[in-house]
């Protein structure tokens, strides 16, 4: 894992005591609201609904346990005893006190942590595959790449006051499990089909919120080394042309949409070609310092398989189950990767009471060489299990209350922190998930409809990706209640595609009845190992949409259509 | 709440209204009572008339400036059987309650109604 280098240790240090000052001048009075406002966010503190919000950067979306352990100490003493894991792969506090902020924010330095960019606008906080430097179809671990952005764009004088928040998500994998397609940028590390060099796949203007997008590719193929130089040549020229007059438009995806791609990559590639590339590109040296912290651990020569865990899973259904659902294959012979899902049947998704962070921390640091991830579907993984230990580690996870086998299932919802927290919804989102996850709660029913993402957002930013969701439900406000509308086909993979509604918008208590419809289409139309997305692919809209109305206009939604004129 | 608030300036909310904030140093909903800023929801000062409303949100400047309070604004409310000032909007009935996923969190268990 990254270590921080001396100078790390004192910007962040710098950057606390610099925030603990500016909170002084705010209860004081030397500073106004208006004033306060971008510090507190620059630093990752919100106000919400209830008290602030304190988000805090999860780099790439690895920690290990004594990060972990200092995250749930801090949920203990500053919080409510819990915290929640966002699909950008960052913990939020949803609790604490402005004047507790500054001690949390050295809480978090004394681990190597902090809330820098992430919020405000300004390069936000580098987000990557979960299974980086595990899965299989990987060309090459992608931390190292989000670790050099993240250096470089911590405090970079030229960025920091863009027009709008950026994003930026690496894969370095086939198959795309960091959504890169709709972030501001992507990058997807590949062989160059004829050299072999390793570079970069580089996409543009993706995003969600009010106007979703698919990103563009704007260079095929990037030399690995250059990779800064370029990333400042497009930042340049979003800084410069994004639109600051229209909060709404002010994204690189609305630039590149506008201009057109051609067009976008004609003032990229020039303003490149008047870089002094190697003033800004990485020196290798650095770019192998780096790369070195993200060695794979001391594996075991071990056996593909593991006698000891086939026989355990023989012996016991619930262990096999749990593998069969939330293991993923490992490319060392003899460890797999596990997804542990945190959603519980009726939980809320991404939340990890402080008990639980103990336990888990305990457990990566004894059965995954001290390392866990976060996933951008508000999960956690061990990225190292031995095979051979698996039946320990499962135990312990049941005795957390950690063990939920619904890993990419209908009941694992991204679910955005919606009205129960977060002062810009219009609906709540956490509630419908959790009524959802009930309606499906029985695992072989589970089984049988299979992968299916189901992602809900409380209103139209899209913090819980509901465009990308196979299934995706956006909460709004309809004549003073809260009204749902269904999508169907979207995909945050390498075959991104965003979602299309189905109808009109339905009260709260019909989304279950109303996904069940969805799902029953499914099954009826289901060719033979076709996933829900596949099916929707194949047969289009036109089924689900039939069913969907079939649904309202039944007698459960006969109340949904009175309130609802029909359109 | 920016159409709350519009609505609010543009012709004054509907009446009756109780006058909702966050207090600045720990974050949690205040009301105006009449003893001052109280975290209580069942101590929020309801103004039936505008003349009152017109006090509150004078008061909520005020607040805001001495920095005590942050974001003050009117929330109009409904008075139900047990006297006590409903918000109309779901969205401030909620700032109310607290979450409705954690019945034993904030207001609603600090200040359970009926108590
Ligand atoms: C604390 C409350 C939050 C606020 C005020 C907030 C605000 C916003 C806004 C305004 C947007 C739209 C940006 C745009 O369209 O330009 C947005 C998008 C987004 N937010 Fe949040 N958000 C919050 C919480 C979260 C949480 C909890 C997550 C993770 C679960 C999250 C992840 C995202 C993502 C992934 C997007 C869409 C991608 C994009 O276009 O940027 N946000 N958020
Ligand atoms: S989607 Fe809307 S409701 Fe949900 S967290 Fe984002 S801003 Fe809040």
């Amino acid at each position: 894992m990254y270590r921080y280098d001396e100078f790390d240790e004192r910007f962040v240090r710098e950057r606390v005591a610099q925030f603990r000052h500016q909170v002084e001048r705010r209860l004081d009075g030397s500073l106004s609201d208006d004033e306060f406002k971008p510090l507190r966010l620059k630093n990752g503190l919100y106000l919400q609904l209830h008290a602030y919000m304190l988000r805090v950067a999860i780099p790439y979306g690895t920690l290990n346990a004594r990060q972990l352990r200092q995250l749930a100490h801090i949920a203990t003493r500053f919080d409510k005893g819990y915290a929640h894991f966002t699909t950008r792969q960052n913990l939020q506090y949803n609790w604490p006190k402005l004047k507790d902020v500054p001690e949390i924010l050295d809480l978090l330095a004394d681990v190597e942590m902090h809330c820098i960019q992430t919020s405000g606008n300004c390069i936000r906080n580098v987000t990557s595959d979960q299974f980086a430097g595990v899965a299989k179809d990987e060309v090459e671990d992608p931390r190292p790449t989000g670790e050099l952005i993240r250096q470089w764009s911590s405090l970079h004088p030229e960025f920091a006051w863009l027009p709008r928040k950026f994003k930026i998500a690496v894969t370095g994998a086939e198959h795309d499990r960091a959504a890169i397609k709709v972030h501001d940028i992507g990058l997807r590390v590949l062989r160059h089909a004829e050299t072999g060099e390793v570079g970069y796949e580089v996409i543009v203007g993706g995003g969600l919120g009010r106007t979703p997008m698919i990103g563009k590719v704007i260079r095929d193929f990037l030399p690995k080394g250059e990779l800064l130089a370029y990333l400042e040549a497009v930042m340049r020229v979003y800084n410069a042309e994004g639109r600051r007059d229209n909060k709404y438009k002010a994204r690189v995806k609305i630039l590149v949409h506008e201009t057109g791609p051609e067009e976008f990559i004609r003032r990229v590639e020039a303003e490149y070609a008047q870089l002094n590339g190697p003033t800004i590109n990485a020196p290798e040296d650095e770019v192998e310092r780096i790369a070195a912290y993200f060695a794979p651990p001391p594996y075991e020569a071990l056996p593909e398989d593991s006698a000891i865990l086939d026989a355990a899973r023989r012996a016991d259904p619930a262990l096999d189950r749990f593998v069969e659902q939330n293991g993923f294959a490992h490319k060392q012979p003899g460890y797999v990767a596990l997804t542990v899902s945190l959603k519980p049947i009726g939980g809320v998704p991404g939340d990890m009471s402080d008990a639980q962070m103990l336990a888990f921390a305990d457990i990566a640091e004894r059965w995954s060489f001290d390392e866990l991830r976060v996933t951008h579907s508000q999960n956690l993984v061990l990225p190292h299990v031995r095979q051979d230990d698996v039946p320990a580690v499962f135990a312990a996870l049941q005795a957390a209350g950690l063990a939920t086998a619904n890993a990419g299932l209908v009941t694992d919802i991204i679910a955005c922190p919606g009205l129960d927290y977060c002062a810009l919804a219009t609906a709540r989102s956490i509630p419908i998930a959790q009524g959802i996850a009930r309606t499906f709660a029985d695992e072989a029913r589970q089984r049988e409809i299979g992968p299916l993402p189901i992602k809900i957002s409380g209103c139209i930013n899209a913090c819980g990706h509901h465009h990308v969701g196979a299934i995706g439900i956006l909460g709004l406000e309809k004549a003073g209640v809260e009204n749902y509308q269904i999508t169907v086909g979207g995909d945050a993979t390498e075959n991104a595609a965003l979602g299309e509604r189905l109808g009109p918008g339905i009260d709260a208590e019909d989304v279950p009845g109303a996904i069940e419809a969805i799902v029953d289409v499914y099954l009826k139309e289901r060719q033979s190992g076709e996933v829900f997305i596949e099916t929707v692919r194949r047969a289009g809209l036109e089924p689900f949409k039939a069913g969907f109305q079939a649904f309202i206009a039944s007698d459960e939604g006969a109340r949904t259509l009175a309130a609802e004129p029909a359109q | 709440m920016a159409d709350v608030k519009a609505a609010a300036k543009a012709k004054g909310p509907k009446l009756p209204v109780i006058l909702i904030a966050n207090d600045l140093l720990d974050g949690d909903v205040v009301f105006f009572g009449a003893q001052g800023w109280t975290r209580d929801p069942r101590a929020a000062k309801v103004a039936f008339d505008a003349e009152t409303a017109a006090f509150m949100e004078a008061e909520g400047r005020a607040g805001f400036v001495a920095n005590i309070v942050v974001d003050p604004y009117l929330v109009p409310v409904e008075i139900d059987a047990a006297g006590f000032p409903v918000a109309s909007h779901y969205r401030e009935a909620m700032r109310q309650k607290g979450p409705s996923i954690h019945p034993d969190m904030g207001k609603q268990a600090d200040y359970p109604l009926g108590a």
